[in-house]
């Protein structure tokens, strides 16, 4: 995936083919949503925070913010976004995408996810 | 590895993209994320966190639990062989039942969870019974 300007996100093929034998619709999130995601995020923090593990998922773990133009039914069928939902896709400290998915946003910063002051050590955009 | 157009990236999904009606529930090990990821129903789902290991997948269309994100999955496996070594029984071939990972998360809590995070596990533990799902369980 070519990022906007200077940054290069990887995804397994792994991972691309455990999602795409879900169904349709998460095979586009995976294949359409996932880049826009990432190449014009509303928001990105760093440092997932977790007491389980607090060195691993520290800085340089990532979370890209964004609100996509459009949703996908299980069948591949195109809808409206999620009303209050915003979509998140997370990446490891060496740049690979591990995870993405809806969450309900702050209802004050729709942009954003709930609780989003207390999950992330630090706001980068 | 050269990076690839948003169009080829998308097409490259679309040749790997299955029906619904082909769907079986899975849980899957992400070394990337040292994350077992596991999924009940094809269904678009949302995310929300449970506590710091378990975040819980709801259907976008029924609301209804359909699946989770374990996360830290290999400093909670060191945890729990070291806190309940029998546990290992349960591990065959490098593989456990979903289910018992979710109930060693309980039993090993140092206090009883809330009420609305015990039913969540409730359901967790129900969806993963019923889908007889089984995991990579890495102890590295």
């Amino acid at each position: 995936m070519a990022g906007n300007c200077c940054c290069e996100i990887q995804i397994s093929f792994d991972r691309m083919q455990a999602v795409g034998r879900r169904s349709m619709g998460h095979a586009k999130e995976c294949g359409i949503i996932l880049p826009m995601i990432l190449q014009k995020p509303t928001a990105i923090f760093e440092g997932l925070r977790s007491d389980e593990d607090e060195d691993r998922w520290g800085y340089g773990w990532r979370c890209y913010c964004g609100i996509p133009e459009q949703s996908f039914r299980p069948d591949g069928s195109s809808a409206r976004p999620y009303p209050g939902q915003v979509y998140l896709v997370f990446v490891n400290d060496e740049k690979v995408t591990y995870n993405w998915r809806w969450e309900k946003a702050d209802p004050d910063d729709p942009r954003l996810p709930v609780d989003h002051e207390t999950r992330f050590k630090q706001r980068l955009l | 590895m050269s990076p690839m157009s948003n169009r080829d990236f998308a097409e490259r999904m679309m040749l790997l993209a299955r029906p619904a009606e082909q769907f079986e529930p899975t849980a899957i090990y992400d070394p990337d994320g040292d994350c077992i990821e596991f999924l009940a129903k094809p269904d678009s789902f949302y995310a929300e966190r449970v506590d710091d290991l378990v975040t819980v997948y709801y259907s976008q269309e029924t609301q209804e639990v359909i699946g989770s994100l374990i996360k830290g999955v290999r400093g909670f496996s060191q945890k729990i062989l070291k806190a309940m070594p029998g546990c290992q029984i349960e591990i065959r071939d490098g593989r456990v039942r979903l289910v018992h990972i979710f109930r060693a998360r309980l039993w090993t809590s140092k206090a009883a969870p809330e009420r609305s995070i015990a039913l969540t596990y409730e359901k967790l533990i129900k969806v993963a019974e019923d889908s007889q799902v089984e995991t990579e369980m890495c102890s590295a």
